[in-house]
């Protein structure tokens, strides 16, 4: 049974079109100790601050929509339990639209940019495609990464190199193991800075998804070594 | 006061809704050859496909029991005899064609060999013929927005269309929209708008969907004077979370219900349970039992819970079958993942009993549409959940996926041909969407009044208290005046506190009360209309189904005033090539 508790959440208020200078602003929410983090922002904003800018919509984890930072780490503000004491910021480094909400004009062109369809040689040719059920199950895993945005928040090579991060390197793998794509996918990660990753893992200990670029990553870098036949060992 | 500023845009084909009917009339739109322009009302991802288990009806060939006959038998079913019978076909008859064109985007299909999909049972279906794939609604919507990406389709994120700007004809040519990210308005000027908004779960306390589904499109055809069909039937999920609250509602998947059943038609699915511990659903479906219909079940729990037989959050219990566990874990690893953080190891592990409600999933009724999603007003096209008449009273598990895509497709291949043959001047109109966009700004000045949530949240009371599953005429006749009470004296009090323009979401609330209150009042009117029990839709004063009540109700509006009429059913034409003529519009 959840329990009656007192939640203090400091948050990070800033509307670029008019303050010079983001605020925090701190509320006291009664909640109970199983609430989402979505649950004390949304109580914050029916009964406390009106005018406070979040987003989010399936409130499952699904949309991936609610990425924020919660005492500096970066999580889905519908999945994360909420914790007493909390200081909430929009996902960085991302441009602010106002408050928690963020700018994903550049996210969307970058995945536009990485032209993440098959790049087939001959038209498909009508179903079922033969694909090894296997493989289908685990093109499957990497196509529910949810673009959330919350490992590229999190990753340390984005914060400090050219790396358009680790979200992305899951995607380009994803196409470079559908057995009917023809694209250049490990040149593609290269030139998006694949190469400036450390390997810290971190994204895919954040991952609300449970998935692993990390491992998409050292699968891209097997092949840079080994070539290609070898991304099936 | 000086003039409302809105900026002004022009395309060939406007669609409103980020969904996978929005973005299959897209592509197809854009492929026919016209220029697209995609309004999502937040981010592109969020939007209800996402949210779905991915369940896709189709007729693979795979089962040589199966047949489109046999699916299109099994919609007739599900929906109580009342679907539009030739919209209906066309799902049978088409649906594995647009599963193909899913896999030709990228999707791949859950497999048990190399070209052999896996397929399951959902609610409602007399054959194995589901298709799915372990990324569900996620990877459907993903590999569908690659595919605008690819076409260069502009996709305008935070754009909540407010209405449709009709010439003096009353055809459409455009559609006004407001930015919620930047607070300005845009009028599109389009040969053709395709309403892809999809359904208004959001007028239930407790629902399933997203926040944003509050049926603006349905609304929207409404006041521009389109014609609804089936409006008071809504869908209920019964097996939903019930807490913590941000997953109140959400949809249990229904693997965890159905247990072996899920494969095999003759297994038992898993027991449902009151505090007495009483298997209360055999009194409702002695036959069928917990593995009867999603609206015998959702009224046998909602019953219960009414009649305080229910846990003291407010559910019941199920009683899972840990035997199901390992082919769960393989096909829905993120619903497994959701019943550990939600509830703990031992349901997600199904041994322990598991707190489930019914929760508002889908709306069946919506535009009333033709073959091509035309509807009665000329250059609107409607497409998806938006649309009423293909799955009449109730709707199978794993058809809203296959509708979706089908009837998506042939929206924006309608809009692409309407938006060649317009030949009117939509930009000329732009004074009408500025008109309209000064009223929508109303609310702003006011400093008093009541704020936006709240008037939501008596809405969505009234809604879920008596037009949701258990309907009677009294409480009907009661909530229609209570609606009338707040269109008149609470409506125009409503407050926006938020000063800044930017994302301002009580303005985008009090927007979307007016579209919430036109369809609660729609559904309202038509249930109370409906002098029956028919699939969804409950009445206690008249619990039997009425063969004089095979029929449509049509709800539309009429200076104001709404009208509903009873329709006979449309079944097929006699010659069935005409089905596939595009032609003009009716």
């Amino acid at each position: 049974m959840p329990t009656d508790i007192k939640l203090r959440a400091e948050i990070r208020r800033f509307d670029p079109t008019v303050d010079a200078q983001p605020r925090y602003e701190t509320y006291e929410v009664a909640g109970q100790d199983n609430w989402r983090v979505l649950d004390v922002i949304r109580s914050i904003y029916q009964h406390q601050a009106g005018d406070l800018a979040y987003q989010f919509a399936c409130r499952a984890g699904r949309c991936g929509t609610c990425g924020v930072k919660v005492n500096g780490v970066p999580v889905l503000a519908c999945q994360e339990r909420c914790k007493p004491e909390m200081r909430i910021e929009p996902l960085t480094p991302f441009p602010v639209l106002r408050d928690l909400v963020v700018d994903r004009s550049e996210v969307e062109a970058r995945y536009e940019q990485h032209a993440l369809t098959p790049q087939r040689a001959t038209a498909y040719a009508g179903g079922p495609e033969a694909i090894e059920p296997r493989l289908a199950e685990e093109l499957c895993h990497m196509g529910s990464c949810l673009a959330c945005m919350v490992c590229v928040s999190g990753c340390p090579a984005v914060a400090e190199r050219a790396f358009d991060g680790p979200a992305f390197m899951l995607k380009l793998r994803h196409m470079a193991k559908h057995p009917a794509d023809t694209g250049a996918r490990l040149a593609q990660a290269v030139d998006a800075g694949m190469l400036e990753c450390f390997g810290c893992d971190l994204c895919t200990q954040l991952c609300p998804a449970d998935l692993s670029p990390a491992q998409a990553i050292r699968e891209f870098r097997r092949e840079m070594i080994f070539g290609k036949d070898a991304r099936h060992e | 006061m000086s003039r409302t500023e809105v900026f002004a845009e022009q395309t060939d084909v406007l669609i409103a809704g980020s969904g996978a009917a929005g973005m299959r009339a897209a592509i197809a739109a854009h492929d026919a050859g016209a220029k697209v322009v995609l309004l999502a009302k937040g981010p592109r991802r969020a939007n209800h496909t996402r949210m779905s288990g991915g369940r896709y009806n189709a007729v693979s060939g795979l089962n040589p029991d199966d047949s489109t006959d046999a699916f299109f038998q099994d919609t007739l079913e599900s929906g109580v005899g009342i679907n539009n019978y030739p919209l209906a076909r066309i799902l049978a008859d088409e649906a594995m064609d647009r599963a193909y064109d899913l896999e030709s985007y990228g999707l791949a299909w859950d497999r048990t060999g190399i070209r052999k999909y896996y397929m399951s049972m959902t609610g409602g279906g007399t054959f194995v013929r589901t298709l799915g794939s372990v990324d569900e609604g996620i990877g459907i919507t993903e590999v569908m927005l690659h595919q605008l990406h690819q076409r260069g389709i502009w996709i305008c994120d935070f754009h909540m269309l407010a209405d449709v700007v009709q010439d003096d004809n009353g055809r459409v040519v455009g559609g006004l929209a407001l930015d919620l990210a930047k607070g300005v308005w845009r009028y599109f000027s389009a040969g053709a708008v395709v309403i892809a908004t999809g359904g208004a779960s959001q007028l239930y306390e407790t629902s399933s969907g997203p926040a944003i589904n509050t049926g603006d499109g349905i609304a929207i055809a409404l006041r521009a004077g389109a014609e609804l069909v089936d409006i008071e039937f809504m869908q209920f999920i019964p097996i939903s979370f019930v807490y913590p609250p941000s997953a109140r509602g959400y949809t249990l998947t229904e693997p965890a219900h159905y247990g072996m059943r899920h494969f095999d038609p003759k297994a038992e699915a898993a027991h449902l349970v009151n505090n007495q511990g009483e298997r209360f659903v055999l009194k409702h479906d002695p036959v069928r039992r917990e593995g009867s219909t999603r609206d015998v079940l959702a009224r046998a729990i909602m019953l219960e819970i009414l009649e305080g037989r229910g846990t003291p959050e407010g559910g019941v219990l199920m009683l899972p079958d840990p035997q199901v566990f390992d082919a769960f874990l393989k096909e829905r690893p993120i619903y497994v993942k959701r019943l550990l953080e939600n509830y703990g190891e031992g349901q997600a592990r199904l041994q322990e009993p598991i707190q489930v409600m019914p929760s508002a999933l889908y709306t069946l009724g919506g535009v009333r549409i033709d073959p091509w999603c035309r509807c009665s007003v000329q250059g609107l096209i409607v497409g998806g959940e938006a649309a009423g008449g293909v799955h009449g009273a109730n709707r199978l598990g794993g058809s809203s996926m296959s509708d979706i895509q089908v009837f998506g497709r042939r929206a924006g291949i309608a809009a692409a041909e309407d938006a060649r043959e317009y030949a009117g001047a939509g930009a000329s109109q732009l004074e009408k969407a500025r008109a309209r966009a000064a009223v929508l700004e109303a609310c702003f000045g006011r400093s008093d009044g009541v704020r936006p949530p709240e008037v939501k949240q008596r809405i969505q009371k009234l809604m879920w208290d008596h037009v949701g599953i258990v309907r009677s005429g009294p409480k009907l006749t009661e909530t229609l005046a209570a609606f009338r009470n707040v269109r008149e004296h609470v409506l125009p009090t409503v407050k926006v506190t938020n000063k800044s323009r930017v994302l301002n979401r009580e303005w985008m609330e009090a927007l979307e009360l007016e579209n919430l209150l036109d369809i609660g009042e729609a559904m309202a009117a038509s249930s109370l209309q409906r002098q029956e029990t028919r699939g969804a839709h409950y009445r206690t004063d008249f619990p039997a189904t009425d063969p004089e009540w095979t029929a449509n109700l049509i709800v539309r509006r009429e200076a104001g005033q709404l009208r509903v009429d009873k329709k006979a059913i449309v079944t097929l034409d006699p010659a069935p090539a005409a089905r596939e003529k595009i032609g003009a519009a009716a």
